[in-house]
This record gives structure tokens, sequence and C-alpha cells, in this order.
């Protein structure tokens, strides 16, 4: 079952092609990996998704209601220098589906406090924003679309300037949320962690896409001369992609 | 002592023009500084300035037409306002430009698109009057359209608060959920316009970014909470535009003038003394490891 649907995509920034021909089915209950070099089009493709951008020609199918369709942004893109506490900042997950103009209640605490602890970050519930790390900052960030219960969760760049320590529980909470059905795309860089987390893998590279599995993009990484498991992902080793 | 504190506090309001004055500061306290805080931390400090030249050309206009009568100056400068607020806004989604930009390009031609109307219309004295305004004028109907307008903006705030907190914090967030057109980055923009016609009477046009602006700067370097912020600024508001009104009637000061400048004096003192990121916050910060190593 698939509820994210591309149909021979053509998505363009600036009159520029960036994709061409992108097709195919994000499956459910599963990570799929977003992988290309810079400049390849991921975050034109999550653009587009999150209904951004319009495509130049093709579809987006989506069958998950708006309030349930979450983006965590690369961190860059949040004003950190706004008063607001890390609970404050959970408790606005409650906002697509229980309304901009409506209290919090009981419930929604409890569920905030919930998540704070599964995210290990319950002795920073009252810390500002702008006084976390990276690492926390993305903890936080990742429990507000835990209490909006999101369905299709993006994630850009998710594990860039985080903690070892932290990577692991956001792996965790991630896996979780796919075992609980939700469709998961995220955008990587590295091999170790792409073979950790993804269960598919979507290769950009010269406009287009292609479809793999982590094993294949593994063994081709690996294949030939021997290298450091956490070297970047390259063009060259995504199949039949190679310039 | 009690005569004194009598002389300079209380009996000054004995007068009705005083106590007018009085409550339409106090209104316009309440309502522009919450507008002020979200301006400051949308990086937007500048809008208000911007907002106040756009309602210009609506509020001459209604002058013209009207004469000298609050309620057609008000729906002029309304109007001319959210016009170059929309304006300005579209120029910019169309165009990808900065909003800043834009909203610069039209406030520069609406100020001059005022000033010839008044100019075409009326006399100096009368331009002068739009500009700076003149809070010990006013009558019973325009306090209760201070009134009036200020209770719209702090019911608006509360109804739409968190809704602007998003907003300010992460918009994406608030645009992946639908909300495409910038809705409640519109009402708050028009919400900033209504404060500023409700402003224009008492301290012009230009002034009545002032009590919007100044406590909302003066604020940040006492809280890092938005409630905070909130609370502070508009205390200071209320102790400015009082404070102001005295200090006029003791000094045969200009009112408008007399309040901005507390408010004034409240954010240099605030940078200098505040609690948090002011010289001496810094200065404190830098002494402390020294006298820990002492202790130790």
């Amino acid at each position: 079952m698939s509820r994210l649907r591309l149909n021979d995509l053509q998505l363009a920034q600036g009159g520029r092609t960036v994709l061409e021909h992108v097709s195919g089915n994000f499956e459910d209950s599963a990570i799929t990996a977003l992988i290309g070099a810079n400049g390849a089009g991921k975050s034109t493709l999550i653009q587009a998704i999150m209904g951004e951008l319009a495509p130049i020609h093709g579809r987006i199918e989506c069958d998950v209601p708006k309030e349930r369709r979450a983006w965590l942004p690369q961190q860059l893109a949040l004003d950190l220098t706004f008063p607001m506490s890390v609970e404050e900042l959970i408790m606005t997950g409650t906002w697509p589906s229980h309304g901009a103009f409506k209290g919090y209640c009981g419930p929604h605490y409890r569920q905030a406090r919930e998540v704070m602890s599964r995210l290990g970050i319950t002795d920073l519930a009252h810390r500002p924003l702008g006084e976390l790390s990276g690492g926390q900052r993305q903890r936080a960030l990742l429990g507000r679309t835990l209490m909006q219960e999101a369905e299709l969760l993006l994630l850009d760049e998710p594990f860039a300037n985080v903690d070892v320590e932290t990577v692991e529980v956001l792996m965790g909470v991630l896996r979780d949320m796919a075992a609980q059905g939700a469709t998961i795309i995220v955008v990587l860089h590295d091999l170790e962690q792409l073979s950790r987390l993804a269960d598919c893998v979507l290769a950009l590279a010269g406009g287009h896409a292609r479809w793999s599995t982590p094993e294949a993009i593994v063994e081709r990484h690996q294949g030939g001369t021997q290298r450091h498991h956490h070297a970047p992902i390259l063009p060259l080793d995504m199949p039949g992609l190679s310039p | 002592m009690i005569a004194l504190l009598n002389e300079w506090f209380i009996a000054p309001f004995d007068y009705g023009f005083m106590r007018r004055a009085f409550v339409a500061g106090i209104a316009l306290s309440l309502a522009a500084p919450p507008l002020g805080v979200f301006l400051v931390l949308r990086g937007m400090s500048l809008i208000g300035d911007a907002m106040a030249h756009a309602i210009l050309p609506g509020v001459a206009l209604g002058f013209l037409l009207a004469g000298f009568s609050l309620p057609a100056m008000s729906l002029g400068g309304i109007l001319s306002g959210l016009l170059v607020a929309g304006l300005a806004g579209s120029v910019s989604q169309m165009s990808g430009q900065r909003e800043d930009a834009a909203m610069a390009s039209f406030f520069l031609i609406s100020l001059a698109a005022g000033v010839m109307l008044v100019s075409l219309g009326g006399s100096s004295v009368d331009l002068t009057h739009v500009l700076f305004g003149s809070i010990l004028a006013v009558n019973s109907s325009a306090l209760f359209l201070i009134a009036a307008i200020s209770s719209l903006i702090v019911v608006c705030m509360a109804w739409m608060f968190r809704a602007m907190v998003v907003e300010c914090l992460d918009p994406l967030f608030l645009r992946g959920q639908g909300n495409r057109n910038g809705l409640v980055h519109g009402l708050f923009l028009a919400l900033v316009v209504l404060n500023l016609t409700a402003g224009f009477q008492t301290l012009g046009t230009l002034m009545a970014v002032g009590l919007m602006m100044l406590p909302a700067t003066a604020a940040r370097f006492w809280s890092k909470r938005l409630e905070g912020l909130i609370c502070i600024a508009v205390v200071w508001a209320m102790v400015a535009s009082t404070g102001g009104l005295l200090l006029s009637y003791h000094l045969s000061l200009p009112s408008g003038p007399s309040i901005i400048m507390l408010a004034g004096v409240g954010y240099i003192a605030s940078a200098l003394f505040g609690r948090y990121h002011s010289l001496m916050a810094k200065l404190r910060r830098r002494a402390t490891p020294l006298e820990a190593a002492e202790a130790g």
C-alpha cells in the first residue's frame, strides 16, 4: 500500500528544470532515504511533496490529510532567538488537529510529557530554544511531529550537527513511527545511517530519480576500494546513474 | 509631601482633557506594545514605521473630504494602510522580492501622496496636526474610537495568539498545514494598521509607532519569555504615556513627543542596565569568573 505516489513528475526552480520523469510510490510503514549530491533536487522534491512548489508536469497524489503531514526542515530554517520553551514548541504540534484558537487541556500536557520522556528531554521542558544544543533542538523538533501524530514525515538532513546519542534516539523514534504505519522520507548523506535506517532508497542525480535498496547502495559503495563507512554517498555510487 | 504629590500627580487630572488623554494613553498602551513585541521578534521593527506612513494619504483624503472628522480620517487611514500592506504583500509574493523592499517602495509613494493631499487642501498647521497629533485635544468621541479599536486589537490578539507565535517561529510549519495565503500574517498587519490609526489622533501618524516599538525593544533587555516581554512592554508603555503626559503638563512640552521621549529614555536605560544583553549584563558576565577564581 502507498499513500504517497509520484506520477511522471517534472519540477523546476526559477525556470530551470531540477527533476524530470519522477514516478513511483513511497511505501507505508517504511523509511525511504532520499539521497543525492548537493543540488540534485532533494529539497525541491520535499517542497513539492509538502505542496510548497507546484509541479510543471505530472502529479503528486497524497492520501494523508494535511494535518498529519509534518516537515522537519534543516535546522537553520528556524528562528532560534524566539522566546519559547521546549514544552511550548512541542505543544504547537497539537495545533494542526486541535486548531489554532483553542486552549490546551490536560491530556495534551500529559501527551507532551510522554513525548519528552521518550526523547529524553524531560529536564529541558522549560529551557528556551535559544539555549539548546543542535542535538537537543532536533529532539524537540521531532517531539513536535510526535505530538502531531504525523503519518507522513519528511526530514531534511535530521542528523546534521547532531551528537551520536541523539542520532540513536532519533533513529529509534523514527523506526517506531514507521512500525506504527507512518510514511517517512529522510534526506541522508551518510552511508552508515542509510544502511541502518532506510528500507528503500530514492536516489537523485542528473535530474532523474531511481528507486533502489539500501543493500544495493552499500554494496555498490563498498565494491572495489574499501572505503570508510562514514563516507558521503556520491552520485557515482548510484546504480545506473553514473554520468 | 502629600501636597506635592497631589500637585504633581493628581491635580493635573482635574482637567477633563487630561483625564481623556490619560485614558487614551492607557488604552493605546494595552494594544500597541504586544504588536510591537511580535514585530520585533519577527525582525520587522521598521514595518511599523512604514505602515505609519502608509496611513497618511488616507487620513489626508478623509480630512479633505469631510474636514476635521475623526471617523472619516480614521476610516481613510485604515483603508490606505490595508491597501499598502496588501499591495506590498502581493508584489513580494508575485516577484519573490523581500517584503520589506516592496513595503519601503509603497510607503514612500504613500508618504508623498499624503503630504501632497494635505498641502492641496489645507494649511501647514493641519499637516502638523496629522503628522504629530495632539493627545490633549482628544474629545469624547475620539476617546470612544480609540478605546473600541484598542479593545478589538486585544481581543483579536488573544484569539490568534498561538497562530501568531507559530507563524513567527516557524512559518513553514504553518504553511505546511495549508495556511497558504499568509492569513495570519495578513491579519497581523491589519491589526498594526488599526492600531496606528487609533494612535494617530493622539500621537500623530509618525509618533504612534513609538508607543508600539519602544516599549517592545526595551523589554527585550529584561525578559527572555514571550509573556514577560509583553507584560513588561505594556507596563512600560503605560508608565511612559502617563508620565509623558504629566511632564508635558508641568513643563509645557508638547504631549506626543514627551511620551515617546520618555519611552525612549526607558529603551536607552534598558540597553545600558537591562538584565539580558545590555552593557551592564555584558560587563557582569566578564566579572563573574574572576570572583569565582578568587573564591576558589
